[in-house]
């Protein structure tokens, strides 16, 4: 039986960071991953894909745009076999880069599916057929999740696609209604509407994004209310039925008024789950919570001493999130043992045109948990780097301790929020006072000037936004 | 909206405490200055006062917690008609002490520079050489290891602050290197090389945070073996901390070296923590160790349940401050303890013939509260047992004012509230608030200012018996008096053999601020004013 330090199952930023991090503290590693290279749904079926069609939409819905800036573009022709074909050799270039990074740091990489047979062996599927066990000192567990799909979804038809479905691009609907307003589903609705589909949203909560807060919200509502057909919240989907001319949805809202309407195809993208089930926790001592989450302790230590889990097997929803915690874990087996994860902040963002990010407290949470706060917000109507982009609509906003200055939130909405937050990451992250960032010196004319114009909103007066003092 | 009162800054240095009592309910409307927990402190058991009013919406803490100063105890609604400021978790006051900075080689154009084991903190003074990991003629990077270092606490690489080229090895393996002293020397190179020779293994730990790294030249084949020092308070927990005030940086140094950074004061702005905070406040832990740790350090006890049925129980605070308060006393003083003996028959007949005044004055008239007025003036008459020792400033700190300790038997332990200014009240007065306060001492009433500022405590076990004892001295105290029990006792009395009454005495002192002699003067003083009164007018 082969033997290794350290075997760290799935290789998405969470588990390929692990290994990587492992391997360059000297540890001997095993990388478990069913492709060819690492990257997980990350690079695969999520953020990267996703991002490269964003850009597309983007310079669509820019080219439409620009026409009032007095330049007029002919219709763009989209050729869909090569807008594919680009997105494919964007996920080949950095999945291939993973897999050099793996052989240059002589990772054992195995491409099979690996499932525990005790708390200190794994069987192994390999791709090629073979099987394989593998005992271990340590195990990271980064099996990732999956999109949900709720039963009145369970339909055989090509009509109901998920987000994966959805980047294979194979072919642009008439008409499509998004099933789930989070991140997911905005994002990839404003993709596939700028491509041409005529998209519909339904939501079951009152407000799309449901996490952020609602003034971050409001610019990308008024953006899709003029793209999409129809935003319809408070909203659930009761029934389908495939037809010859599409899927007929049965909706129900709020106060109970039905109604049914037909659409090419569904995306279906309300939330996903975690991939614990198939993996042999069953022969270990490892926990898992009621929504089938991974139970670790601040360490990502589950209940079994010798195995750890991160990323979205834990409910961390996020790539970068899982990175972190997967750095963090191979150096807790690496023997800085005392270490733990906790982050002051960590960045949300969604990439929607205009973006949103924030970091940090929400206003929501705050009256959630009762903390005081005092909310400086700087509208980039007053922006000028906002206005040669014709992207006034947008918001920064500083969410600071009334007492002691401490910046706790920082949202953004608009242009390139989520290159923006960055900035309020490192804020929190240094414990930083809203006099910090107002005295730091931010380059002009740029919009993280408005991440300092919060600042200076604060402390009375920014000098492009002029409010009459409060008596 | 419901806002969080949090256990606001109690003085004293008390950081927690545990809650002995909720004295609200979720629903209650509570007002300012209303008591809403009892909290047992490590000096005394005290109600927490409200700041705010409104009405209890959530109990955030219940009997048996351990609560911090800043930590949330109740939600409270406040009415709308009074919603002031809501009480901020208080500000630590600031606390800043630089720490040494790593002694950096002063970079010169001429000629090799050395490189000096630098400040590893931890009150890490020294370590001998496991191995070295550089040889002449190597390219040195910034932060790449030098040595491989052994210190009390662990085996840590030692980075280098310089880039260059190595010239001369001035140490090998087993030395033992101090702290300053040169271990290699380097050429610096003329454009500093860039750490591209340092980008694998063991690199990206750039601070000389004293656990190990993987060497990269030694492929370590089981780095889990070497662990990191053990934490010195009870920090090592994997519970994470919520938006501390301190950079990341700063807090993984915490975590590496097993402070609390909960509990770190912070000197920037808003209380801010820096690095210099966290190793500022390890050092004062190694300084003053804890009861927790000197409890550590005691030797591992054998399973005793091998003999026979035991039971564990908790140490009480109370227990745990005494425990570590008289072991720092019996390890740091010097002390002797002098045995004498008065003559109290007369004494004790004018103590009964006054003794209705003191009832009619609502109290009894003790020998303790008499052995106080006399203790108070023996004081005046010696002032070097009304002192205390400063040995960092190598100075004697003498005391004008009179407070005296007296050593009080509880049920939840020993406690020594302070009777002040005794030279100023007459012994009836002293019975009278000796009686109070011994009263409010058994119902833990008294708080940790009544148990400051002593001069000298009594420690009076009489009516339990006993012919003498060695009392220990209760620092920052240089004495303490021990009253054993009375006896008639056969006694020559100018040259006739009489049934008197001996009182036993017993005078511990700190033998580094009084000597001998003057201990046994100073007892015998108090032997003679208790024999006869008229001393203390005489000479007191």
């Amino acid at each position: 039986m082969n033997t290794t330090k350290l075997a760290i199952i799935g290789g998405g930023p969470g588990g390929y960071v692990a290994a990587f991090k492992a391997a360059d503290l000297g540890l001997d590693v095993t990388l478990i991953d069913e492709e060819v290279n690492p990257g997980g749904v990350c690079l695969y079926r999520g953020c990267i894909p996703s991002k490269a069609l964003l850009h597309i939409a983007k310079l669509l819905n820019e080219s439409r745009e620009a026409e009032k800036w007095g330049v007029k573009f002919a219709e763009p022709e989209i050729d869909l076999d090569r807008l594919r074909e680009w997105k494919n050799e964007v996920i080949t270039k950095m999945t291939g880069g993973l897999g050099q990074l793996v052989k240059a740091r002589k990772l054992k990489h195995i491409q099979g599916r690996a499932r525990f047979v005790d708390a200190h062996t794994l069987h192994i599927d390999k791709a090629d057929g073979d099987q394989d066990q593998l005992q271990f000192e340590n195990a990271i567990l980064a099996t990732g999740s999956r999109p949900a799909v709720p039963g009145v979804f369970r339909l055989a038809t090509d009509r109901i696609m998920d987000s994966t479905g959805a980047l294979e691009l194979n072919d642009i609907p008439a008409s499509m209604l998004v099933v789930g307003g989070g991140i997911i589903g905005m994002e990839l609705g404003q993709a596939y509407a700028a491509l041409g589909t005529k998209v519909s949203v339904v939501e079951m909560l009152p407000g799309l994004i449901p996490p952020a807060d609602r003034d971050l919200v409001k610019p990308l509502q008024n953006k899709v209310a003029e793209r999409f057909e129809e935003v319809m919240l408070n909203t659930q989907v009761t029934q389908l039925e495939a037809g010859p001319d599409g899927l007929t949805v049965h909706l129900q809202d709020l106060d109970g008024k039905k109604s049914a309407k037909t659409y090419d195809k569904i995306l279906l993208s309300v939330g996903r789950v975690p991939n614990s089930g198939d993996i042999g926790l069953e022969t270990t001592a490892i926990a898992v919570d009621e929504r089938n989450y991974v139970q670790v302790d601040g360490q990502m230590r589950t209940a079994e001493p010798s195995v750890f889990a991160i990323g979205d097997l834990v409910g961390a929803g996020l790539a970068h999130t899982a990175s972190h915690q997967g750095a963090m874990v191979s150096e807790v087996i690496a023997g800085h043992d005392k270490l733990v994860f906790e982050p002051n902040a960590i960045p949300s963002v969604v990439y929607t045109d205009p973006e949103i990010a924030w970091c940090g407290l929400t206003e929501e949470e705050a009256k959630k948990i009762g903390r005081r706060i005092k909310v400086a917000r700087f509208p980039w109507a007053a922006s000028g780097r906002a206005t040669t982009q014709d992207t006034n609509d947008g918001v920064t906003k500083l969410l600071i301790d009334p007492e002691t200055d401490r910046v706790l939130g920082v949202g953004i909405a608009g242009s390139g929020a989520g290159e923006l937050i960055a900035e309020g990451v490192l804020a929190i992250e240094m414990a930083a006072l809203a006099s910090d960032i107002q005295l730091s010196i931010h380059p002009h004319p740029t919009l993280s000037e408005t991440v300092m114009e919060a600042a200076e909103v604060h402390y009375g007066q920014s000098p492009h936004l002029y409010a009459p003092k409060r008596s | 909206m419901p806002i969080e009162f949090a256990l606001p800054d109690l003085g004293e240095n008390i950081e927690n405490g545990d809650v002995v009592s909720v004295l609200v309910a979720v629903g209650d409307t509570l007002v300012e200055d209303q008591p809403v927990i009892e909290l047992e402190t490590d000096k005394a058991v005290i109600e927490v006062p409200s700041s705010i009013s409104g009405t209890v919406t959530e109990i955030l803490v219940q009997q048996g917690d351990t609560v911090a100063v800043g930590q949330a105890i109740i939600k409270v609604e406040i009415s709308a008609a009074a919603a002031p400021a809501a009480v901020p978790p208080p500000a630590p006051e600031a606390q800043a002490e630089a720490a040494v900075p790593a002694p950096q080689p002063a970079p010169t154009s001429a000629g090799p520079i050395e490189f000096a084991l630098p400040d590893l903190g931890e009150n890490i003074e020294n370590g001998d050489v496991i191995s070295v990991l550089v040889a002449v003629g190597d390219t040195l990077a910034e932060d790449q290891p030098v040595i491989e270092l052994e210190t009390d606490k662990a085996v840590i690489e030692v980075p280098s602050s310089i880039s260059g080229t190595v010239t001369e090895i001035l140490v090998q393996q087993g030395d033992t290197v101090t702290v300053g002293q040169a271990i290699i020397k380097v050429e610096p190179s003329a454009a500093a090389a860039p750490a591209a020779a340092a980008s694998t293994a063991g690199a990206q730990e750039t601070t000389a945070t004293p656990a190990p790294t993987p060497s990269p030249g030694t492929p370590s084949a089981a780095p889990a073996a070497a662990t990191p020092p053990a934490p010195i308070t009870a920090a090592a927990t994997t519970t994470p901390t919520k938006l501390v005030p301190a950079a990341p940086s700063t807090r993984r140094l915490a975590r590496e070296i097993g402070v609390d950074i909960t509990q770190v004061k912070g000197s920037g702005p808003a209380d801010r923590i820096s690095i210099d905070d966290v190793k500022a406040h390890s050092k004062k832990l190694h300084e003053s160790p804890s009861a927790a740790s000197s409890i550590a350090q005691a030797a591992p006890l054998p399973d005793f349940s091998q003999w026979g049925e035991i039971e564990r129980q908790p140490m009480s605070k109370v227990r745990q401050i005494t425990a570590q308060r008289l072991a720092q006393a019996s390890s740091t003083i010097p002390m002797v303890t002098q045995f004498d003996k008065a003559d109290t028959t007369d004494l004790e007949k004018w103590r009964k013939e006054y003794g209705k005044k003191a009832e009619a004055a609502g109290s009894k008239l003790t020998p303790t509260a008499i052995i106080i007025k006399i203790l108070g003036a023996a004081l005046k008459a010696f002032p070097q047992f009304n002192a205390s020792i400063d040995i960092a400033s190598q100075e004697i700190i003498y005391k004008s004012y009179c407070n005296i300790g007296i050593a009080v038997d509880t049920p939840h332990g020993l406690l020594v509230p302070v009777v002040r200014d005794v030279d100023q009240k007459n012994i009836i007065e002293l019975s009278v608030e000796l009686g109070e306060m011994a009263q409010k001492t058994r119902d833990r009433k008294v708080g940790p200012a009544d148990m400051q500022g002593g001069s000298i405590t009594i420690s009076n076990v009489g009516s339990m018996g006993g012919t003498a004892f060695t009392p220990i001295v209760n620092p920052p105290e240089v004495a303490i008096l021990g009253v054993a029990r009375s006896s008639i006792e056969p006694t020559y009395v100018d040259g006739e053999l009489l049934p008197r009454t001996i009182l036993p005495l017993s005078l511990s002192y700190d033998h580094r601020l009084i000597d001998g002699a003057d201990g046994a003067r100073f007892l015998r003083w108090i032997c003679a004013a208790l024999e006869n009164p008229f001393v203390v007018l005489l000479e007191g």
